[in-house]
């Protein structure tokens, strides 16, 4: 049994199926990335598995327990955390606070209304841990909103982090970063996704970023899956070089 | 009394207070949809129209020139007051606005008191609709008839506005995308400016039109705005169709509710308020929830 | 803290130095300053910006005047009850609100707080229609106390529940349960999806709210020995909003401050003119426009800078 299972994942908007009938297995400590063209319907396929918009048909499954009936905050607490493709942070909070309230949310006081030294205590040394392990330590003190582009990126996944998910959901990590930043997200990712501890789900549209991170690739296309392999067949594809890599590979 | 007369009778009493409802929540949904400002001040525009507009009948001697006058000078005022003022909260969060435009309503109700007193005056309906007309042997104020009618004409003319004129085109535009409309060598600031005019001189010439019905007095304005804030949430923030709808929606409620339980009428337009948002919470024909 | 003790002690020994008319003035700034600082905790804490509070003081009003008048029951039972009561149709009224978000939150509450001031003007057996109720008694009790007839005695009441409530409230906001109300406020997306269910922290703070509101207008009509429809209108509502802005929202004792310094501004200005309210719209205006922070924002920057 895979950890999580889409079983014919469809969302159509009116006359526009976003997402059809997708089907994918993402076995425990494997980082799988899901690319295609734009509109291909990735970050829709995003929404569907964490619940933020419910499937027109089809079933999620994690764990073998169908995920469908939850909404997003409970498809969250069952061990899927998400980013987001265009950050989502706390501004006025520092990068510390932001882990904290982040790694709170899975502790079973997260809602005690008085006092909470020891909610507090825990929740921050989760944080802190998620914070170096993506090398933000330095910068932990300060307002999210006025860390650099490509700290705030990585900040967001350290949060996802700190909840020690059972999945890890990165919507285009490397989204708007300059080269150089790529560069550096890329191998801070890579690191952590090294001990292959995680499991971790990421869209992504930068092929470097893919195939550097990646040992498995889903090739999403209108909506479908055209290709579904580690990623030197993948390259090899011919429906997916005529789909989207073109000239590319 | 016969059911067919007294149903139509009723059904065109409530035309007449949708027209008055819809003036009063077009211009504030029109301000939300384009700005997205919620201008609290909107009642108290609608009372200053009523005031003004039975001072300019009052000297002139014409009920049709208070009802160009009242919502001309209110127009007026809510350019001034968004030039001054409002045009500079932009870069604030929406609750600033809220805010503000509190303020205002404390200031302007204070100055209409001062200037009006706390009587309430009695604006004389204009004497070619001062008759009443038998529709099925039931007697009718011609009145009312006009205000059903004046309230199609304003609809149909706000509508041909938005999609037939430049200043309806660029209003479109901006709330769509102010900046684009910025790039393309248009001042928005005017563009917003203008609106808010519109918006207050709207809810001003429903001012005017009640006061023959209501009498113009300093409890308008909590009326008013109670009953503008419903019919925006129940057609949808923004939404000119919506707060049409909603407006002969809520007219009804009130009409038919006022006559069979007159003690739950204004409960009864809560209640409808209640049902629209449980499904659906961005109201009738809102995009956002 | 260290002003916090120092003015609680000032608070306390304050009936001994202030004329009478002084005390009643002080007893009802104390009252507003409680429900000014509960209105803090949903508008300053967690954005949600409620237009009918007044429903929260309202309803507190009328039920401690109705138990005291038509029950026997000693006043601080009363006072708890009708605060219990405005807690739990606060319940109800938030799960109805939170349907929406935003500006339509706001609008949802001034029109429920609408609702209820039509009942208090309709419902004529219990809450006396327009007349409202009138000849409240501080009774004596329970165990044979009777300082809470006294003014002085009930003054040392309000700012017992007070002091009661600013130290929950202090608490409240510095918890965990605090922290996702922060987060609610500055990003409830992102807090919805670390898996916070934040509109039942959103209930859990209005109830909070309408507690507190509701126990300052508790002891408001034994206070006043009347309530009436004024209480639940929308622009006391809107007064309310004004002393947290004022005072400075997301401190707790801002709001306080915001409520005394409402009391004063209006006592002063009533002396002088009749059209207070002008003045008052435009001091309002001014604090949006120049000092979102408030009173107590800025006299803290002046003592940082």
């Amino acid at each position: 049994m895979a950890l999580l299972e889409l079983d014919g994942l469809t969302k159509r908007y009116g006359g526009l199926t976003a997402v059809n009938g997708v089907t994918m297995r993402v076995e425990a400590g494997e980082v799988r990335a899901v690319i295609g063209p734009n509109g291909a319907g990735k970050t829709s396929l995003f929404h569907l598995i964490t619940g933020v918009v419910p499937a027109s048909a089809g079933d999620v499954r994690f764990e073998g327990r169908s995920l469908t009936r939850l909404s997003s905050y409970q498809r969250c607490q069952a061990g899927l955390s998400r980013t987001f493709q265009l950050t989502s942070l706390f501004p006025e909070m520092t990068a510390r606070e932001n882990c904290r309230l982040s790694a709170q949310a899975r502790l079973a006081r997260r809602w005690q209304p008085y006092g909470g030294q020891a909610v507090f205590g825990e929740a921050s040394t989760r944080g802190d841990e998620a914070l170096e392990r993506l090398g933000l330590t330095a910068v932990a003190g300060r307002p999210a909103g006025l860390l650099s582009h490509g700290d705030q990126r990585l900040l967001e996944v350290a949060m996802a982090l700190a909840q020690r998910p059972r999945v890890l959901l990165l919507d285009e990590p490397t989204q708007g970063l300059s080269v150089e930043e790529t560069l550096t997200a890329v191998e801070t990712l890579a690191g952590l996704f090294a001990g292959g501890r995680l499991t971790v789900l990421l869209v992504e549209h930068d092929m470097e970023v893919v195939f550097r991170l990646a040992q498995k690739i889903t090739v999403m296309h209108r909506g479908s899956v055209i290709a579904d392999d580690v990623p030197s067949v993948v390259k090899e594809d011919a429906a997916v070089q005529a789909a989207y890599l073109g000239g590319y590979a | 009394m016969d059911l067919l007369p007294f149903l139509l009778t009723q059904c065109l009493n409530a035309l007449s207070q949708a027209a008055l409802l819809f003036f009063l929540g077009v211009g504030l949904t029109l301000i939300f949809g384009i700005m997205r400002i919620v201008n609290f001040a909107h009642g108290t525009f609608y009372m200053l129209g009523a005031f003004i507009g039975y001072s300019s009948a009052r000297v002139t001697g014409s009920f049709w020139a208070g009802l160009v006058i009242g919502p001309l000078i209110a127009g007026a005022i809510g350019a001034a007051f968004e030039m001054g003022l409002l045009r500079r909260l932009y870069r604030r969060d929406a609750s600033a606005f809220l805010m503000v435009t509190f303020g205002l309503t404390l200031v302007l109700g204070e100055i209409i008191r001062l200037i009006w007193g706390v009587d309430a005056l009695q604006l004389e309906v204009p004497e070619v609709f001062s008759g009443i007309v038998f529709l099925f042997d039931e007697p009718f104020p011609t009145y009312r008839l006009f205000l059903a009618g004046a309230g199609v004409v304003v609809a149909v003319g706000i509508w041909q506005f938005l999609e037939r004129t430049r200043l309806g085109l660029l209003i479109r535009a901006t709330s769509q995308n102010a900046e684009m409309v910025h790039a393309l060598g248009v001042d928005v600031n005017l563009v917003r400016t203008a609106i808010f005019g519109i918006g207050c001189g709207l809810a001003a010439l429903g001012g005017v039109l009640a006061a023959p019905l209501v009498t113009a007095s300093l409890g308008m304005a909590g009326n008013a705005i109670i009953d503008a804030f419903v019919i925006v949430i129940i057609g949808g923030m923004g939404s000119f169709l919506g707060s049409l709808l909603a407006a002969v929606l809520v007219a009804f409620v009130q009409v038919f509710g006022t006559y069979y339980f007159p003690d739950f009428a204004l409960a009864a337009m809560y209640m409808l308020m209640l049902l629209v948002l449980v499904i659906r919470p961005g109201g009738l024909l809102g995009k956002e929830a | 803290m260290r002003a916090v003790v120092c003015a609680a002690i000032v608070l306390a020994i304050a009936p001994f130095g202030l004329p009478l008319f002084a005390m009643t003035l002080l007893t009802e700034a104390l009252i507003l300053g409680l429900l000014a600082m509960s209105l803090d905790l949903m508008v300053g804490y967690t954005r949600l910006i409620s237009f009918g509070h007044a429903a929260a003081y309202g309803l507190g009003a009328y039920t401690s005047g109705y138990l005291l008048l038509h029950t026997s029951l000693p006043l601080p039972f009363a006072v708890l009850a009708a605060s219990a009561l405005a807690g739990a149709v606060a319940i109800g009224v938030a799960w109805v609100c939170t349907l929406a978000t935003g500006i339509s939150f706001s609008m949802l509450t001034l029109a429920f707080a609408q609702l209820l001031y039509a009942v208090a003007f309709k419902w004529t057996s219990v809450t006396g229609a327009s007349d409202g109720l009138a000849g409240i008694p501080r009774r004596a009790g329970p165990f044979g106390i009777t300082m809470f007839q006294t003014k002085d005695g009930y003054y040392y009441l309000v700012l017992f529940c007070l002091l009661g409530a600013y130290a929950f409230c202090r608490s409240l906001v510095r918890s965990p349960f605090g922290a996702v109300l922060r987060g609610i406020r500055e990003n409830e997306a992102k807090t919805l999806s670390l898996g916070y269910n934040t509109r039942l922290y959103k209930i859990a703070v209005v109830a909070v709210s309408f507690a507190l509101g509701g126990l300052a207008g508790a002891l408001y009509s034994p206070f006043a020995g009347f309530a009436n429809t004024d209480l639940l209108f929308w622009l006391f509502s809107g007064q309310v909003l004004i002393m947290v802005i004022v005072g400075g929202q997301g401190t707790l004792h801002g709001p306080i401050l915001g409520a005394a310094f409402f009391m004063l501004l209006e006592h002063v200005l009533s002396l002088y003119t009749e059209s207070w309210a002008l003045f008052f719209g435009l001091i309002f205006i001014g604090f949006v426009m120049f000092a979102p922070e408030g009173i107590w924002g800025l006299l803290t920057r002046r003592v940082r800078a």
